[in-house]
């Protein structure tokens, strides 16, 4: 299944980029693609704390993703 | 009713048109651009939104401070992109029956814009560099 990341933020300052497309096995959970996002990060992440939204909503528990979800890792928010 | 716009350039005001007959209390807030961001100098945020969600859940927001609150009607404009110090980034107008209802809405609609809503700053500093804001209410 693919599954379409959207960075912002720290995020995008860590991975370099405002947006990533993987492929994974079926099964996959949101705590597992936070887990591969931070490994990536390289230690960038370490300390940051990140909310999920999927398909622009925030998820608050652990979900299996599905073929075309998208995901973002949401750094804490600044607006105003 | 809501009204909440997130828009790509500078903020036109709500234009006040003395018809609120109701209302014996508008309140207005704007969020400006400081010049110092975490002791140094910037010239101006640029500010990054998640493109639907961010509208998405400004709006939900304006609907649950109109749930909780007896206030009759709320306006947003919220700016995104380069934003320069002492622009206004941030636009709400609250109109309510008497004053302290309007004061206890927008203190609360602000703080829970800078909990909830994915928008993001990035500074711009006098060199140019840009590098994501540390500012966080969190």
């Amino acid at each position: 299944m693919k599954i379409k990341i959207k960075c912002f933020s720290q995020v995008k300052y860590a991975l370099g980029t405002d947006e990533l497309t993987l492929e994974f096995e079926m099964g996959k959970t949101t705590s597992q693609l936070e887990q591969l996002i931070r490994e990536k990060a390289d230690g960038k992440l370490d300390g940051v704390s990140l909310r999920i939204a999927v398909n622009q909503k925030y998820s608050p528990d652990e979900i299996e993703l599905k073929d075309g979800d998208e995901v973002a890792f949401i750094p804490p928010v600044q607006g105003g | 009713m809501v009204t909440v716009k997130i828009v790509n350039g500078p903020i036109s005001f709500y234009l006040n048109d003395d018809s609120g007959k109701q209302d014996g209390a508008e309140l207005i807030f704007n969020g400006r651009v400081r010049a110092t961001e975490q002791g140094k100098n910037i010239t101006a945020l640029e500010y990054e939104q998640y493109e639907g969600m961010a509208e998405a859940e400004l709006t939900q927001l304006a609907k649950a401070t109109c749930e909780k609150f007896p206030i009759h009607d709320l306006y947003c404009k919220h700016r995104i992109g380069r934003v320069d110090v002492g622009e206004t980034s941030l636009h709400v107008v609250i109109w309510s029956k008497h004053r302290k209802e309007g004061l206890d809405a927008m203190t609360w609609f602000v703080t829970e814009l800078k909990k909830r809503v994915p928008i993001w700053k990035w500074a711009i500093l006098e060199d140019g560099r840009k590098i994501p804001s540390e500012c966080s209410h969190e």
